[in-house]
């Protein structure tokens, strides 16, 4: 078989760190017609989901409109407020304005990075987390702190410590307001913001049903719907009743879960494993959809109001690629970095 | 006549009664001159009217008297007869009367005849006159048309013109004053001048004629001087052969080569010409020389007559022979294959000296029909080689020049018309005739001046000296780090095959001082067993893994651990860099598509590439790239998360110094290592 055409140096290159590029995370634009995907290199691509879902959206349609370096590390996390695109990674949040975003040269609106203890190595930001109440940002990650910053002024407000290992994922429960938080340690802790206290702790390594000691206990992913509580990582993923601290139900998923999320009335969870699962409440399997990466990191579903034509799930992980369901049930294409 | 004829009636009528006296005529002509009586004068008295009426009433008298004379004569009686008589007497008379006026008329007609013979006489004398005349005219006319017409010679003669003739021609010739008026003394003198003028070139010619001879004779003197000097010369090249080796400056060889190259088809001269300048200019480990024999080579330029006699010769034994034995279909097609795949008798033989007294021996043929070039490539080394079980293909003839530029094959002649030569005699693909025919790639066509470009087949490429030299150095160097880059692997794989990584010293602070994870096993493997492997469907997907690289398996053990390696390594090596594809057997086969940290290691080593290049010229590359992989094995091992579940100790005490285990969504391991601190961090 002969490669397509002459491969140099920059050709192989290239296909090598395509290869070897893993997509951390994704951000939909207010206007919804944008996807912004970041990947372990630092950079991030926006993608223009109304020309890919177009009917006459062709290959170039599915490559990126702009891609451009935004961190020295990984792009772990983003998030989107109405006018700013958030993007975290190696110990700094960036903020980009979306009108600005496709120019080409764009430049970061600010950056910020919390306060740390160590200074020996910088750590990472894992989740990023919008409180639009009180107009604050939630940052979480490799110090086992979360802090928050106010988005009017910039300044880092308070330092939530409590984690022994550090913070994979958070989660706001709207009506308390409360945040969540999962991590490495194997326990999910509740905080409130107005206090700043632990409310409440889960040691989800610890309840019988869903630990499994084999993969460990981290907390990989978090999704909260008030009462209700979905985690999983390294135990299994189950779906908590917050109040009583029990375990409900146990997803019968042997892979490690990096993402889930309440849809609808469904929970969708996708992790190690080439499928986004569909699961409903009960606990059943309603469907498990191919993508195309060996494993996933992410799920995003565009549900912004302006954009109701691009309302579609898309997911990405271990790969170049960024699937795209529109219909929940089948993968309809893929855009690429 | 008239006189003669007034002359012979003169006596007549004179003598009317007697007889005319010849004799005395011309005598009575002269005495009665005046005296006779002329009835030519008498005629021009007369009145020809009045004698008409006479001659009306002399007839009646006649008429009237013989009638009376019949009356008479009728009656009879005696006085009849003198009335008869009388009668008689008149009518003679009248007679008589009749008669003169007879003679009168014919006078007169006789005299009018004359008149008018002399007056056409004389008219016609007129007319002769006018018809002379007229012809003289006519005559006259025609000549002057003539002189008018007369083209004189001088005209034709192109002469110079007036303002030089006046400036050019001497006074005595030019004679302005005279020739400015008159224009016929004017060409008259310009003839002249011209015939001067001429005159003067003739000796002039004849000059230089015998100059010209004689030069001719000293010429000729000198030739024979010089075919004496000859057999010396030769004689004194002979005898400084030998100081030319003890000078080491070969000009004889240079000259006998310079011989041979003039019989090498045009892409060949190129190449020599080229290599031989390069070599002379930049590189002084380029040595050039040419092969083949050169009888052959002057043999395939037969002239064309000789060919022809043969041709209708072998034609007719062709037919003979064919008569009696037909060669079978299969034979003739592989004739004409064997003649289509011919090879020119002479070939350009590169040597390229390396560092390490390493020589690239290129050997390059021109395929005559197809009109490209092909290499033969050998690689010896001053000692020799032991060749590991793995190096087989990295020196073969095959597959050392193999994509010297990205995707220069060798395997599919780059000359585009070849294709329809091959069609004719049934070639498939020029792949099954490259071991024996040299490899076509695309940089030696380019160094041997040929082009062929792909947007628009050219119907005859010439061979062309500036796109050879415009190559030439690049190619010189590509092939000598090639050849190096081939020798250090080679040599790296023997080692390699006996289980040590070897890492040169300058390499060592990329690696802790300990790494326990040991390679043990290192083989070639061929390109669909590395397709078969489940672990490499994304790099073959990817289009990473073509035909033209080399393949190896390696096998790193820790303990329990055993890690597998697909390692690809493209022909470019090491400016491509190898690329690993990772499959750990330990608790669980794990690979890139369910471990992370897996797929970490992988990119840890085919995209972090650059900083194990080592030392230019980048040789270490693949060693370096296995010595990680162990330490990236060790550490893999060592920061598994204990299960707590599992009783016993850890396989593996964590011997590494480590800032954190793990880091981000995917809980990454620490495997960068940092230097001189000597701890494992995240990248």
């Amino acid at each position: 078989m002969d490669a397509p055409g002459p491969l140099g140096q920059v050709e192989v290159f290239q296909a090598l760190r395509q290869l070897h590029m893993t997509i951390f995370s994704q951000s939909i634009s207010p206007c919804g017609k944008f996807l912004a995907a970041g990947n372990n290199y630092g950079q991030i691509a926006i993608f223009s989901l109304s020309a890919a879902l177009s009917s006459e959206a062709k290959e170039e349609s599915k490559k990126p409109v702009v891609t451009f370096q935004a961190h020295d590390g990984a792009v772990y996390s983003m998030t989107s407020t109405d006018r700013h695109l958030l993007s975290a990674g190696d110990g700094e949040v960036k903020a980009w304005l979306w009108a600005d975003i496709l120019k080409k040269g764009c430049k970061e609106l600010w950056r910020r990075q919390p306060p740390y203890r160590t200074s020996l190595e910088v750590p990472e930001i894992n989740a990023l987390l919008l409180v639009p109440k009180e107009n604050a940002l939630i940052l979480a990650g490799g110090d086992c702190q979360l802090h928050t910053m106010d988005l009017e002024t910039g300044t880092f407000t308070r330092a939530l410590r409590g984690h022994t290992d550090y913070i994979h994922c958070l989660a706001l429960r709207e009506r308390s307001p409360e945040v969540l938080s999962g991590g490495e340690d194997g326990a999910v802790r509740l905080w409130d913001l107005r206090t700043a206290k632990e409310v409440q702790t889960i040691e989800v390594y610890k309840h019988e049903e869903c630990s499994r000691p084999q993969n460990g206990r981290w907390i990989g992913c978090l999704a909260t719907d008030s009462d209700w509580m979905v985690c999983g990582g390294g135990p299994a993923l189950t779906l908590w009743h917050l109040r009583s601290s029990t375990p409900t139900t146990v997803f019968p998923m042997w892979a490690p879960q990096r993402h889930v999320t309440f849809y609808q009335d469904l929970i969708l969870s996708a992790g190690q494993g080439p499928c986004a699962n569909h699961w409903q409440l009960s606990g059943e399997l309603k469907a498990q959809v191919p993508s195309s990466s060996p494993g996933l990191l992410s799920l995003s579903l565009n549900q912004q109001p302006a954009a109701p034509e691009c309302k579609v799930l898309t997911a990405a992980g271990n790969s170049c690629r960024v699937d795209v369901f529109t219909n929940l049930g089948y993968r309809a294409f893929s855009l690429s970095f | 006549m008239s006189s003669e004829s007034s002359k012979k009636r003169k006596p007549k009528v004179i003598r009317s009664d007697g007889a005319p006296s010849e004799g005395k005529r011309s005598r009575s002509d002269a005495e009665q001159e005046g005296k006779y009586y002329s009835e030519e004068a008498e005629v021009d008295l007369r009145d020809p009217g009045r004698d008409y009426e006479l001659y009306k009433y002399t007839c009646q008298e006649l008429q009237r008297l013989m009638a009376e004379i019949q009356d008479l004569k009728s009656r009879g009686g005696k006085d009849a007869a003198v009335e008869i008589e009388d009668r008689r007497i008149q009518s003679c008379v009248h007679f008589m009367t009749l008669k003169k006026l007879n003679r009168l008329a014919h006078i007169r007609l006789k005299k009018g005849r004359d008149q008018t013979h002399e007056a056409k006489q004389k008219v016609d004398a007129y007319h002769l006159q006018l018809q002379n005349l007229l012809y003289e005219v006519m005559h006259l006319q025609k000549e002057i048309t003539k002189c008018l017409e007369f083209k004189s010679k001088h005209e034709e003669i192109d002469l110079v013109s007036l303002e030089e003739f006046y400036k050019e021609a001497p006074p005595d010739i030019s004679k302005a004053e005279v020739t400015m008026g008159d224009p016929h003394q004017q060409t008259l003198a310009r003839l002249d001048w011209e015939l001067e003028q001429r005159k003067r070139l003739a000796e002039k010619y004849r000059d230089s004629l015998s100059n010209k001879e004689q030069i001719l004779k000293e010429i000729e003197v000198k030739k024979e001087y010089l075919s004496s000097l000859q057999p010396r010369l030769n004689s004194i090249m002979q005898a400084s052969l030998p100081v030319q080796e003890y000078l080491s400056m070969p000009f004889d060889q240079a000259h006998k080569q310079y011989e041979t190259a003039r019989h090498l088809p045009p892409p060949l001269y190129v190449l020599f010409v080229q290599a031989t300048a390069y070599g002379q200019a930049c590189d002084k480990t380029l040595s050039v020389a040419i092969e083949g024999s050169v009888d052959e080579a002057k043999a395939l330029f037969k002239p064309p007559e000789d060919s022809q006699d043969d041709e209708s010769d072998s034609d007719a034994e062709e037919e003979q022979t064919s008569k009696r034995r037909r060669p079978t279909l299969g034979v003739q097609l592989d004739d004409k294959r064997k003649e289509m795949l011919k090879r020119h008798p002479l070939s350009v033989v590169l040597a390229l000296r390396c560092k390490d007294d390493s020589v690239l021996q290129l050997t390059f043929y021109y395929l005559m029909n197809l009109n490209i070039v092909t290499v033969k490539a050998k690689v010896t080394t001053a000692m020799e080689l032991i060749t590991p079980i793995s190096a087989g293909d990295l020196l073969s003839p095959d597959s050392v020049l193999s994509c010297l530029y990205p995707g220069d094959h060798g395997k599919k002649t780059p000359n585009a018309a070849n294709q329809y030569q091959f069609d004719k005699v049934g070639i498939l693909t020029f792949r099954d005739y490259v071991l024996e025919l040299g490899h076509p790639y695309l940089w030696v066509q380019k160094l041997s001046g040929l082009h062929f470009p792909k947007e628009q087949p050219q119907h005859t490429v010439i061979a062309d000296h500036s796109l050879s030299a415009s190559h030439m150095e690049a190619t010189m160097k590509l092939l000598k780090a090639r050849v190096q880059s081939r020798l250090a692997l080679h040599k790296q794989f023997a080692s390699l095959e006996h289980g040590i990584v070897p890492v040169s010293s300058d390499c060592q602070y990329l690696y802790p001082a300990k790494v326990v994870s040991r390679l043990v096993k290192w083989v070639t493997i061929a390109p669909e067993d590395h397709m078969e492997l489940h672990f490499t469907k994304d790099l073959v997907e990817a289009g990473l893994a073509g035909d033209h690289n080399l393949y190896y398996l390696a096998l790193v053990e820790r303990g329990t651990a055993k890690l597998q390696a697909a390692v690809v390594v493209n022909p470019g090596y090491p400016s491509i860099p190898p690329i690993f594809q990772l499959c750990l057997n330990w608790k669980g086969e794990k690979t890139n598509s369910n471990d992370d940290n897996i797929r970490a290691m992988e990119s840890e080593v085919n995209v972090c590439y650059k900083e194990l290049c080592g030392p230019r010229p980048g040789h270490q590359l693949l060693t370096n790239q296995l010595q990680r992989l162990c330490v990236l094995l060790d550490v893999y091992l060592e920061t598994e998360s204990h299960d707590d579940s599992v009783e016993g100790p850890r396989e593996f005490p964590q011997e590494k110094m480590c800032l954190r285990l793990f880091r981000g969504p995917t809980r990454m391991k620490p495997f960068k290592y940092n230097h001189p601190q000597g701890f494992f961090s995240h990248r």
